[in-house]
Formats: structure tokens, C-alpha cells, sequence
């Protein structure tokens, strides 16, 4: 469902384009100071200047899962477009719509996981996150120490609230042997282990976190303009032209998935991906949220998340839900699963487990 | 309305300019988009522009290598597996089943175990058993019978050879000294392993012997819950199957389930954030 | 019609602009601001949000937290005009009007505030109602973009009406307009509106354990009533000295026992909250013990926490003193400055940003602004205070009745 061949959309002349040809030429002054930095070495020569035109038109559209086809044809065009000449290769932008009867599910082994990062360096690779200033990754893995229950037998008469003058008798209230004993907890987790040092470390365990695609997110419900929504499939998207950056979503999510473009993205050519989805992998602007999203790109055409494909130890499994043969599904009936932040009642489609 | 006499606008506006005028000269002579943490800023850079890495590898280090192939998938210009710059661990996958054979007839075990094994794909082992580069014929350019003479027995022994794989082969840790060499390995045919019941079977599906002992594994593993697979996520789709030793060394399993490797490097530190320490949780309570 | 509408705009222009040499140095000083200013925020808006100090980890900066603050301030406007129409104090009708402009001007600068956090503001039109698609009724957001805005327009059409009305003279407070009184009873109604839902947009996220408390509606309200009645004062106290418009002590008085009810309500809201916490002392106080005590080194926020709590005891018992309430060119002036830079600074140091400490992932940060971002914080409220200055001026020459309106033929000759 890829559209390789709509390069002269935006030149077609129709009813609903034409309501906006006047605001366009307008705009194309302005728009023209944004998008200033950009190559526009082999866009066909519509006008003068067609990245401005792109943008004016870009900054013009809808919604896009309120457009019509023949809007989104068009938006797909103008991305299209850009983008190959922006990063001087052929990009495909596609809109390959949700699957049919698919609840799209992961589920992490945490006895598994060695924290080597792979998942995060993968996830990067795939989805044209920002590079540097600022460094955008999508998943973060936390290191978390086992319960090594290092505790002096001498200090076993002090507690806290501590033995006070004013009439406790001597009689003991509290203890003070407090140690970590592990549990997934985020109090002692450092997401920022060194890289030469190896992994895995026998006294610590790791939790990888990215978007747990929540059955009831807090994100789609805080956002003013419904930019960011939960697609059939259970997977939680944002339409990059229609967030207005206000960050009310990263407020409000328990995870910290959200991640925003501070500034804009520097995202090298021959690192780009070009093969992206509207509301997937597309190379990002200036202002605007992103996330996980399951690697949409990919899998609605049926092929595994990068963060899955990464991982050296097989601790991802990813599926769908409603198949009760998938991996996912299994490893619900048969192990130990938990969700994290269970408390928030946001019920993730993201699992964790021993395996 | 009162206008004010032309000189007097005059003055104001000239004043006005000179304001406008040292206020911009004040604001742009500051250093004022001074970055916070301009080093990983440049690590960043670096590593996102550096030459790919092109010797790599999956999951254990120097026995799953793969090499980058430019350009396997030409409709989005894709290599074979893109590495990291650092570990050279494989990342990414731009073709998923690059270098695959089908992985050939495997057993039925139970109906809920009956595996999705219709599409399922491995790397083969065998054409990687060049062990000192001897020759296409793999372990048998030595061990057929004349250069190195087939063992009588399984009776442990040391050997002289082999010690990287095996340090002391009276002192192999698999199976905690229940277990020897050519439990596993075919004492007269080398390019393949035996089953509990001596029946050959193909390095490319060592799952057959690994799992006549290690069942509850075998069947995670079968049924997708254990192990890595990568391709396609559908039940029954085309999927890339890891088999047990590309996790696991089994020489070694016993004491080291998996070889620890170099994590990739960690996110930069959240702006103005010094030393890691300041950002980790509590690691005493109060 | 048209050109009474046009003589109105340009003599209160006109004599707003008039005044003294501290009024023309504070007038350049702003201007200074705004112009200098105008550079950092064109490095802002071109360059995005990555010339601020804001992170994936704390992502809400001073422009949030100064949003905050003139929620407060434009809230509680309203307590200069509901005396005079609830009460129908005297005293205080002629002044609601004041109340109306300080009410719209900082609900105006709130709103620049909120351009300034936003990452796309060209995008705005997605949240212009039939335009864009609101996410109604779940965001707390759209709610307080709702209410801002119907505030802003209600104080706007309020002052507009009666300044014109006197500037012709023919306001009559016994033959208002059928439909003013009740534009009038709405503003004051929607002042706490615009506060409770400004605190609902925080106290909505439940990942921000700090923020997820039912006290903070309340807390906003009493920090609204102590903040805002003291810049209040200090207007008409310089009103008072430098203008023609008498202002009666009484007036100054209801406020200054507004501030000092307010200030208790603050400390009881902030004792209950502490202790909430801190008895349990469970994860949802990790951030206050963060504010209070600083974590493994990291103490920036612990001489604001400390510093404002201090500054809010000390007002409150400074305000209670008769000697103190009464010293109208000393002491009541000071304190009311104390008060409102407490509450000012209170917002990002204590409520905004040491809240995302501990982060949902476990981490520790500290906020670091940049210049540009401390540079437009100043110049948004430049831009408040020269409109403020300049409005209130315009609307006491109408009060005074210096400004009024002259028929064409007698205006002819100057």
C-alpha cells in the first residue's frame, strides 16, 4: 500500500485545492523563511519556488485521518517529494491503513534483557529520530539493582522514628534496613550506565521503557487538538502536522515516551530511512511530539518491530493479541506478566515477564 | 488632540533608534545560545556520520559474525544489517532473512507444541565449520580417521587440542561432569552432532540435541516464547529462527548463560546534569 | 459614531503617553525590554524550542510558570470588582474598572506565555474552534483555552464599555446598559474559573505525584487573593500619588485584609499538603522532600523552597500588624512587593519544576534556563506592564474626567 508515483498531486488543479490556492500564494512568503535551509535541488518546477509552496500547502492541511482521499494522495505527494529531495534519495511516504482484526501486543522478558541498548541504537536507525542537539531515542533502559541485602547486624537496635526521650519506654518502633531489593521500581534505576562496562552485571537487572501503547492513554485524552490518537490497532499515533506542541501529552504520560523535537531535527542523509509512514518512521519538524509506535511502517505490512530485530537475546516478543497462537498471546496464558505502573490504570499493550 | 512641535519628535525618535539600536547591539554580543552539554552534542555528530562498520556481529561475540552487504535491498538502497559504530553488534536488519536456508523438518511433539515451523528459516552453521580455515570439508579435514584417528570411546580425556573452546576437557562444565565431548559431538563423522540416542544431526539444528534434554526450553522455544525471531510477526508468516548456539556457547552455558557484551553508548545527560550519579535514584533511604 | 470611536483611541492614547520623568523612564525602560527582547524571541520562535532550558525530563519552562502566575494575578482582578457590584461598596465601583484592566492584561500575557511554551505556533488555527478540532470534552487543556479566552473577551468588552460610556459621558452606574450588568456578574464569576481550570490542567496528570492533589484548586485560589490584591494596592498606591483619582484608605485596607486572609489560607493549604505527605513520606513525596532537603547533592531549589515559605510566613505576620497594613508609603508597599515576588518565584521553583523529580524513569534533574528564555519571560512582561501602565494611565485621565470627549468644532482648534 506504498505511493511511489504522486509527484505532480500538488499541481492538480481541483475543487478542493483550489479554495486554497489563494491562501497559498500568500503564504509562500513566509513559508519561504522557514523552510530556507532546505535543498531544493530536484523538485520539478512547478513555481518559483515549490519547497515554499510545499510548506504553505503542508501548514494548509487537515487532519489527516479526517482527509479525503484525494487530500491525503496529496499530502503523500508534497512528502514525497520534499523529502527525496531534501535527503537526495527516492522516499516513500506510505498511508497503509490500519489491519483488520489486529490488536497489536509486546511483551519484554525482563530476566532476559541484558541492557545492552541495542533496542534504543535500533529504534534510531529505523524511525529518523533526531541525531544530535537535541538526541532523541524512543525507548530508555533502566538499570536496576538486585536485591543484594547488605545490611550490619549492629545497627539492628536503631530504626526510625528513632528512640526518643519523650516516653517511647525502649520500646522499638522501626527498623532502618532500607537496602534496594530490586523489584520494578524506578527509586534506584540509572539510565545511564557507562558503555565500557559489560552486560550483563549479575547485580543489577534492566527495563527497557518506551511507549506501552496504554489501552487508555492519558496522552490522547490531554491533547487540545486530537493530534495524537489510538489507531484500530491499539497503537497510539500522532499526525506530526497536526501537533501544535504544546506538551500537554508528555505531562500527562506516566512513561516518559513522549519526546519532543526541541529543535530542528539534524537528521544526516545517508542515515535516513526511506522508507517511512505517514504516521510512523517520516522524518520530523521542529515542535511537534513523537513516540513509539510499534514501528508502524513495518508492521502493517506485517514484519517485526527494529527494537525486536535488535535485541541479541530474543527478550522481545511482539504479536497480535487477538490470535491466541501469536507469541504474545502464549506467553500471557503461560508466564509471569506484569504491567508497568499498574497503578496508573493505564492498561498497557506493553507486557513485561519471566521467562 | 495636541501634537507635539516637530523637533521634539524628532528627538524622540532619534532616541528611540538609539535604544532599539544598543539593546540589539547589548542582546547579540552575548554569547546566548551557549549549549549546555555541547559534548555529547559532538559524540552524537561523530558517531552519526562515522564509515559503517562492516564486520559484525549478532548475538555472541566472534561465533555469529556477519559482514555488511551494501545495497541487498535496491528499492530503498538497504544493506543487509547496519552495526553499531561502537560494538559492532548488529542493530538492524534491512533484510531479515539475508543468508538463510529453510531449517528443515523438525518433530512433532504435542499438538500445542507443533511449531511454526512451515516458514521458518535459520543461518546455517555448517559452511562456517572452517575451524583454522582447513578446507570445505570442515571438522573432517582433520578428523577423518587418518590425520586425527576416531576416538575408541567416550572415556573423557585431555586434549591437546581445542583449548579455547574447551580450557580442560577433563573439567567440561556442561552437564557438571555427567557429560563429555562425544555425548555431543559424532566421534567419527565430526561435521555433525549425535542426538541422546546417537543419531546424527546437522549443525544447523542443534535445537535436536540441546532439546532432547533441556525439554521445558525446547518447548518455550518451539511455541516462540523463548528465543529470537525475527521476520515476519503473523502466526505462520516467514520468520528467521535463532537456534540455541547462537545464544548460547554450549561449552560454557553452565556458568555463563550468556556472554556478557558492550552495551551501546548511553543517552546524554539531561541538560546542565553533571555526573550520572546525580541523576540515578537514591541508592540509601532515609 | 465612528469618529467619537476614533477622538476616544487617540486622546487616551495621547494621554497616556504623557506623564512625568519616572513615567517616561519606566515607558523606555519597558520599551527597552521589548525591543532587545524582540530579537531573543525571534531566535526562539525561528530556532524552536532548543534555545530554552527545557528537556524530555522537565519539559514545562518559565513561560509555564509565569503562565501560572498571571492566572493568579488576572483571577483575582475580580476582587476589586465584585466589592463594588456585589456589595455595591461605594468606595470601590468607580475603581472595578482597574480591576477589569489588570484582569485583561494578565490574562493577555498568559496567554503570550502559552505562545512562547508552545512548539508550533503557527499552528494555532488547529485549536480555533469549526477551524481546527478541539479535543472536547477531555483535554483540561482546551477547557482553560475556553475559559482564558471568554475571560479576556468579557474584561475587554466590560472596560471598553465603561470607558467609552465615560469618556462621552453618558455612564449612568443607574442606567447601564440591559446587558452590562450581566457581562459584569460573569467576569467576576469566571475569574476563579479561569484558576481552577488552570489547575486542573496540572492537577489532571497523574504521573506528576507532586501536582495530583484536590488541595491545588484551593491553594491557586488563596495564592490568586494574596498576589494579585497586592499589586492592586501598589497601582493605587501610586494612582493615589501621582494621579488626580482619590482613592479612600478603606479601599486599600479591604485589600490588604484580602492578602492577609489569603496568606493564611496558603500556609493552611501547604501545611495539609505537607503533611499529607511527609507523614507517610512515600514515593508521592519524593518531589517535596526533593524541594525541601535536596537529593544526593542536588539542592538548587532548596533556598527557593525555604526562602519562599519564609517570605509567605513573614508577610502574613508582618500583615497583621495594624502599624504595618496602615503605613501606606513604607511598610504596605514592601510587603506587597515581598508578596507578589514570592508568589512569582514560588511558581517554577517550588510547584513547576522540582515536581518532575523524581522523573516517571527515576531520574533527578535540575532546571537550567537559558538566557533567551529568561530574556523572554522579561519581555512578555514588558509587554504586560507597558500595556498595563499605559491602560490604567488612558482609563484614570477618563476617571479623573482629564480625558473626555469634545465636540468636534471645540477640538477643531488645537
Amino acid at each position: 500500500m506504498s505511493h511511489k508515483e504522486t509527484d505532480n498531486s500538488t499541481k492538480k488543479d481541483n475543487a478542493t485545492t483550489s479554495r486554497r490556492n489563494f491562501l497559498k500564494k500568500i503564504g509562500i512568503a513566509g513559508a519561504a523563511a522557514l523552510m530556507s535551509d532546505n535543498a531544493s535541488a530536484d523538485v520539478s518546477a512547478g513555481s518559483s519556488n515549490p519547497d515554499a509552496e510545499i510548506t504553505a500547502s503542508e501548514w494548509l492541511q487537515g487532519h489527516f485521518v479526517l482527509m479525503s482521499d484525494e487530500e491525503k494522495k496529496n499530502a503523500i505527494g508534497r512528502l514525497e517529494k520534499r523529502y527525496t529531495a531534501q535527503y537526495g534519495k527516492k522516499t516513500t511516504v506510505s498511508d497503509a491503513p490500519p489491519l483488520e482484526g489486529v490488536l497489536f501486543g509486546y511483551a519484554l522478558d525482563i530476566s532476559k534483557c541484558i541492557g545492552c541498548r541495542r533496542c534504543v541504537h535500533a529504534c534510531v536507525k529505523e524511525n529518523n529520530q533526531s541525531r544530535y542537539n537535541p538526541v532523541i531515542q524512543w525507548i530508555q533502559v533502566m538499570k536496576i539493582p538486585r536485591g543484594n541485602f547488605a545490611f550490619s547486624a549492629e545497627k539492628l537496635n536503631e530504626g526510625f522514628p528513632k528512640s526518643s526521650a519523650m516516653g517511647d519506654y525502649g520500646v522499638q518502633v522501626g527498623g532502618n534496613a532500607y537496602a534496594p531489593v530490586g523489584g520494578l521500581s524506578v527509586e534506584h534505576a540509572d539510565s545511564y550506565y557507562p558503555a565500557d562496562e559489560k552486560v550483563p552485571d549479575k547485580n543489577f537487572f534492566y527495563v527497557p521503557v518506551q511507549c506501552q501503547q496504554c489501552e487508555k492513554p492519558p496522552c490522547v485524552k490531554a491533547c487540545p487538538v486530537r493530534a495524537t490518537f489510538r489507531d484500530p490497532n491499539g497503537v497510539v499515533l500522532i499526525d506530526y502536522n497536526w501537533c501544535i506542541g504544546c506538551r500537554m501529552c508528555q505531562l500527562a504520560c506516566p512513561y516518559q515516551a513522549r519526546h519532543f523535537n526541541w529543535g530542528e531535527p539534524n537528521l544526516p542523509a545517508e542515515e535516513m530511512n526511506p522508507k517511512t509512514h505517514y504516521f510512523g518512521n517520516r522524518p520530523r519538524m521542529r515542535g511537534v511530539m513523537e513516540k513509539c509506535t510499534f514501528c508502524l511502517q513495518r508492521t502493517r505490512e506485517g514484519r517485526n518491530p527494529a527494537c525486536l530485530e535488535a535485541c541479541p537475546v530474543g527478550a522481545r516478543k511482539f504479536g497480535n493479541l487477538l490470535d491466541p497462537d501469536s507469541d504474545v498471546r502464549k506467553i500471557l496464558a503461560t508466564k509471569k506478566v506484569f504491567r508497568f505502573k499498574d497503578e496508573m490504570s493505564t492498561y498497557p499493550k506493553f507486557f513485561y515477564y519471566i521467562g | 488632540m495636541k501634537l507635539q512641535s516637530a523637533p521634539v519628535t524628532i528627538i524622540i525618535a532619534l532616541a528611540l533608534l538609539a535604544v532599539v539600536a544598543g539593546g540589539l547591539a547589548l542582546v547579540g554580543g552575548l554569547d546566548i545560545r551557549k549549549e549546555k552539554n555541547p559534548g555529547d552534542n559532538e559524540l552524537a555528530k561523530a558517531a552519526a556520520t562515522a564509515q559503517p562498520v562492516t564486520n559484525c556481529f549478532e548475538s555472541r561475540e566472534t561465533y555469529s559474525a556477519v559482514a555488511r552487504t551494501e545495497n541487498v535491498v535496491p528499492q530503498y538502497g538497504y544493506p543487509n544489517v547496519k552495526c553499531s559504530n561502537t560494538t559492532s553488534g548488529v542493530l538492524w536488519y534491512g533484510d531479515p532473512f539475508d543468508g538463510t536456508i529453510p531449517m528443515g523438518e523438525m518433530p512433532k511433539v504435542a499438538d500445542e507444541t507443533q511449531g511454526d515451523f512451515v516458514n521458518a528459516v535459520v543461518k546455517p552453521r555448517e559452511p562456517r565449520l572452517t575451524y583454522f580455515n582447513m578446507g570445505p570439508d570442515g571438522c573432517a579435514t582433520c578428523h577423518n580417521g587418518t590425520i586425527v584417528p576416531f576416538p575408541k570411546d567416550k572415556t573423557p580425556r585431555l586434549i591437546g587440542m581445542h583449548q579455547d573452546i574447551v580450557a580442560n576437557s577433563l573439567q567440561l562444565m556442561h552437564g557438571r561432569g555427567a557429560l563429555w565431548c562425544l555425548d555431543c559431538h559424532s566421534a567419527t563423522n565430526r561435521n555433525r552432532l549425535l542426538d541422546r540416542r546417537g543419531n546424527e544431526i546437522t549443525f544447523n539444528q542443534p535445537q535436536r540435541l540441546c532439546g532432547s534434554c533441556h525439554g521445558e526450553k525446547y518447548i518455550d522455544w518451539r511455541e516462540g516464547i523463548h528465543g529470537k525471531r525475527i521476520g515476519e510477526w503473523k502466526t505462520g508468516g516467514k520468520k528467521r529462527w535463532w537456534v540455541c548456539t547462537e545464544c548460547h556457547n554450549p561449552h560454557t552455558v553452565q556458568t555463563i548463560r550468556f556472554q556478557p557484551i558492550n552495551p551501546e553508548p548511553p543517552p546524554p545527560l539531561p541538560r546542565g546534569m553533571k555526573i550520572a550519579d546525580y541523576v540515578r535514584g537514591d541508592q540509601s533511604a532515609h | 459614531m465612528g469618529r467619537t470611536i476614533i477622538s476616544f483611541v487617540v486622546d487616551v492614547a495621547s494621554y497616556a503617553l504623557k506623564g512625568g520623568t519616572k513615567y517616561k523612564a519606566w515607558l523606555i525602560f519597558l520599551l527597552f525590554i521589548i525591543v532587545t527582547g524582540s530579537y531573543t524571541a525571534y531566535i526562539q520562535l525561528s530556532e524552536g524550542l532548543i534555545t530554552i532550558g527545557a528537556t524530555d525530563e522537565i519539559p514545562m519552562e518559565l513561560f509555564f510558570a509565569n503562565f501560572i502566575f498571571t492566572a493568579h494575578v488576572a483571577a483575582a482582578a475580580i476582587l476589586v470588582v465584585a466589592p463594588g457590584y456585589f456589595y455595591h461598596r461605594k468606595d470601590m465601583k468607580e475603581l472595578a474598572v482597574i480591576g477589569e484592566i489588570i484582569a485583561m492584561v494578565f490574562v493577555a500575557t498568559g496567554i503570550t506565555f502559552i505562545l512562547f511554551h508552545m512548539g508550533r505556533p503557527d499552528r494555532l488555527w488547529h485549536m480555533v474552534p469549526f477551524l481546527g478540532y478541539l479535543n472536547f470534552p477531555n483535554s483540561m487543556l482546551v477547557y482553560d483555552t475556553i475559559v482564558l479566552n471568554v475571560y479576556l473577551y468579557l474584561n475587554l468588552i466590560g472596560i471598553s464599555y465603561i470607558l467609552y460610556k465615560k469618556y462621552v459621558g453618558e455612564f449612568d452606574t443607574k442606567a447601564l446598559a440591559r446587558w452590562f450588568t450581566p457581562v459584569i456578574y460573569l467576569a467576576i464569576i469566571w475569574g476563579p474559573l479561569i484558576h481552577i481550570c488552570t489547575a486542573f490542567v496540572l492537577s489532571s496528570n497523574a504521573r506528576m505525584g507532586a501536582w495530583s492533589t484536590a488541595v491545588m484548586p484551593f491553594g491557586f485560589l488563596a495564592m490568586a487573593g494574596a498576589s494579585g490584591p497586592s499589586l492592586v494596592i501598589l497601582l493605587f498606591l501610586m494612582i493615589r500619588k501621582y494621579t488626580k483619582l482619590h482613592i479612600n484608605d478603606s479601599v486599600i485596607d479591604l485589600m490588604s485584609t484580602i492578602i492577609g486572609w489569603s496568606l493564611g489560607i496558603i500556609m493552611l493549604v501547604f501545611a495539609a499538603e505537607y503533611f499529607t505527605a511527609l507523614y507517610s513520606n512515600t514515593e508521592h513525596a519524593a518531589p517535596l522532600n526533593y524541594s525541601m532537603f535536596g537529593h544526593e547533592g542536588l539542592n538548587m531549589y532548596v533556598p527557593w523552597f525555604w526562602g519562599t515559605v519564609g517570605t509567605i510566613v513573614i508577610c502574613f505576620i508582618a500583615i497583621l500588624i495594624p502599624r504595618v497594613r496602615k503605613s501606606y508609603d513604607r511598610w504596605l508597599p514592601l510587603v506587597c512587593i515581598a508578596i507578589f515576588l514570592a508568589i512569582l518565584v514560588e511558581k517554577p521553583m517550588m510547584l513547576v519544576f522540582p515536581a518532575f523529580s523524581p522523573s516517571p524513569l527515576g531520574e533527578y534533574v535540575e532546571y537550567h534556563p537559558t538566557f533567551i528564555e529568561l530574556y523572554n519571560v522579561a519581555l512578555t512582561w514588558a509587554v504586560g506592564f507597558l500595556s498595563l501602565t499605559l491602560i490604567v494611565k488612558g482609563a484614570v485621565g477618563i476617571l479623573t474626567g482629564e480625558v473626555r470627549y469634545r465636540k468636534p468644532e471645540a477640538s477643531a482648534s488645537s
